[in-house]
């Protein structure tokens, strides 16, 4: 394979544009009220995926992948402890910082672990 | 001797734990997207019990069995539970599964990052529920949260705080499983699936996932300022206080009815082609007006602050009612593929006749809603009830069901038993329209929602709702019979049983780990129909060269 596919971009950029000119109608439209900005939020993150999708085409190809990942699992686990923690008190955000740094650690092994799998 | 045969249990078991959480970890798209579908699942039935007790109470004027509080609850749980965790998942969780398969990719792009996405969504979904069991009780201010009502003088207590970051967990994880959807279109699309050549679902989830992408994080982040507001306050303060909120809220509040209704638009237009025997009525078209259709729908979310006088109402007016032009050409789409077909009316064929229809009344009655004067009558009123149910309810979950009638076949390798189905469709009919009609003229005449006692002129209307939503029951029962019945004595689908055009069709049910060994040459959106084509031509050829 020579590379994955090309000019998926298009529309994502295409959608930006036409949320941008929706943005500048409202902003000329309501004389500037900021609730016009968020249009921007929007458009944003899809101008940036679409340059990104632009400057690096997927590679194409197999790739090595587990088809079983227990790190993300107690990632999320602890992401979710940490969240409850806001409210439940900052021992509980401690205890699911913990469990998802650990997942982290335990992710990037995995994935080392792949690209390892991936050079032979 | 005797000990050995518990030993083989146990092993047993043992090895069904093992393979148990090994499918809860699994990265494979179409496991994640089983994991969703059953939460979601798992969702709407509470949410739907909720919505029981809630006619329960209103079958009669009067309070009955709840106080005012646990109806705020009831409410807030119902609504929130159908839109954050049920609806708005399962349609991410249907392009998960399919959007792979149709575009001829062996994988979802970020596998990793979509199962993050369904252990927070599910996590969140949990926590938001949790806070029945809290002092205070569950979320108690609707699923708008609307500030002042939400800060900490309006809901106090740790039951509306989980209920605010179980929305942010599982809106969150909405978002990163579109974002792997998203990008699994951008990558991994198989060698000729061009971009104008991708089936009409995935168009949408194209169009669904733009709005995920764009919509979703303002949530998130109003999401952690309302938690910051209860908390440290200075937030939402002063008189412009809860009109930022507002605006913020529903910059992802009316995307997000699109999310939930775009999707099921694909399973419809998907079933529509295949049970009439015809390629897609105006594919373009389609394409162009979806992109149109997400920008406009970004557009129109002041539409829902009319009443607060602090919006442009000509602006949210003028692009919700542009909003008819992109989906007139989706129904024309749609009506223009039935018409010259040879029809069929399987269940999945019906369910999607019943969304085109249903839905039409629910955009119907949008219309007015886009009209500042009349939504100023019947804002806040049963009227609004009536209008996002038809469009919810009998639209999006009608889709829903199209969509799982006519893929199930694929996903399981088992056929669903046909005469139930059928039954289960009128159910669903009656039952819909018996619950959601009556409130039209509800709210006309004065009933506002989100309360537990009337006037006693309109018990006649909320006896006949709570009757539907009875029947409505018992219909989504039939649908869950059907499901167990057809998985526990099974009739083999084969790779296509309908006869159907897109590439998911082309691999074995249910598809491999890699969802394909080989894929056909792709020239259109519709390859199998192409090698059908191509094939009846070769026959006629052969046919007219025969007797020469």
């Amino acid at each position: 394979m020579s590379g994955g596919p090309k000019g998926g971009g298009g529309p994502l950029l295409a959608w930006a544009c036409i949320m941008l000119a929706l943005g500048a109608m409202l902003a000329i439209w309501s004389e500037g009220d900021a609730s016009s900005l968020l249009f921007l939020v929007g458009a944003i993150p899809l101008l940036a995926l679409s340059g990104w999708n632009r400057a690096r085409p997927a590679p194409g190809g197999p790739r090595l992948l587990a088809r079983v990942s227990v790190p993300v699992v107690v990632t999320a686990l602890g992401a979710t402890l940490a969240a409850i923690g806001l409210t439940g008190g900052l021992w509980l955000i401690l205890v699911g910082g913990e469990v998802a740094l650990f997942g982290l650690v335990w992710l990037a092994r995995e994935v080392t672990l792949e690209r390892r799998g991936v050079g032979r | 001797m005797a000990g050995s045969a518990p030993v083989a249990v146990d092993a047993d078991r043992g090895a069904a734990l093992e393979r148990g959480f090994a499918w809860l970890a699994a990265t494979d798209h179409k496991k994640t997207a089983a994991k969703v579908g059953i939460a979601s699942l798992f969702f709407f039935g509470l949410s739907g019990l909720l919505a029981l007790t809630m006619r329960a109470e209103l079958a009669q004027p009067g309070l009955q069995f709840v106080s005012d509080h646990t109806y705020d609850e009831l409410f807030t749980m119902h609504g929130s539970g159908m839109i954050y965790l049920f609806l708005t998942p399962a349609a991410l969780g249907l392009g998960l599964y399919l959007v792979p398969l149709q575009i001829g990719a062996s994988e979802i792009a970020a596998p990793r990052l979509a199962l993050f996405g369904f252990w927070i969504y599910l996590a969140g979904g949990l926590t938001m529920y949790s806070g029945f069991f809290t002092n205070s009780g569950a979320g108690d201010d609707s699923w708008t949260a609307t500030i002042p009502l939400s800060n900490s003088t309006g809901s106090p207590g740790v039951g509306m705080d989980l209920w605010v970051i179980g929305v942010a967990l599982a809106v969150l994880g909405s978002l990163l499983i579109g974002i792997c959807i998203l990008l699994t279109i951008l990558r991994l699309r198989a060698p000729g699936m061009t971009m104008l050549r991708m089936p009409v679902f995935s168009w949408t989830m194209l169009a669904t996932v733009f709005m995920v992408v764009a919509s979703f994080p303002v949530l998130v982040v109003a999401m952690g300022l309302l938690l910051a507001e209860r908390h440290l306050g200075g937030v939402f303060t002063g008189s412009t206080g809860s009109i930022v909120y507002q605006h913020l809220f529903w910059f992802y509040g009316h995307p997000v009815v699109y999310v939930m209704f775009f999707p099921f638009v694909g399973a419809v237009g998907e079933a529509v082609a295949t049970f009439s025997r015809k390629r897609f009525f105006g594919y373009r078209a389609l394409v162009v007006s979806l992109l149109f259709f997400t920008a406009l729908s970004m557009a129109v979310w002041g539409h829902h602050m009319f009443i607060t006088g602090a919006v442009r109402n000509q602006y949210y007016s003028l692009t919700s009612q542009l909003l008819a032009v992109p989906a007139g050409i989706e129904y024309l789409d749609l009506i223009a593929t039935m018409i010259g077909g040879a029809i069929v009316f399987r269940a999945p064929m019906l369910f999607a006749l019943g969304f085109i229809l249903q839905f039409l009344l629910g955009g119907l009655t949008g219309i007015i809603l886009a009209s500042p004067p009349l939504d100023y009558h019947v804002n806040g009123s049963y009227f609004v009830v009536a209008h996002f149910h038809y469009t919810l309810f009998a639209g999006s979950l009608f889709g829903l069901l199209a969509g799982l009638h006519f893929w199930f076949p694929k996903a399981t390798g088992a056929m669903l038993r046909e005469r139930l189905a059928k039954v289960s469709f009128w159910v669903l009919m009656v039952g819909a329209n018996l619950t959601f009609f009556p409130m039209f003229f509800l709210g006309y005449d004065g009933m506002p929602r989100r309360v537990p006692d009337y006037e006693p002129r309109l018990g006649d209307l909320n006896l006949l709702a709570t009757i539907g939503a009875g029947v409505i029951a018992l219909g989504v029962l039939l649908v869950l019979i059907n499901l167990f019945v057809s998985l526990r004595r099974r009739e083999p689908a084969g790779n296509d049983p309908w006869g159907a055009q897109t590439l998911e069709w082309w691999t074995t049910s249910p598809p491999p780990r890699d969802n394909f060994t080989s894929l056909p040459e792709i020239t259109s959106y519709a390859p199998l129909l192409d090698r059908l084509e191509a094939a009846e031509e070769e026959r006629e050829r052969r046919g007219a060269e025969v007797p020469a």
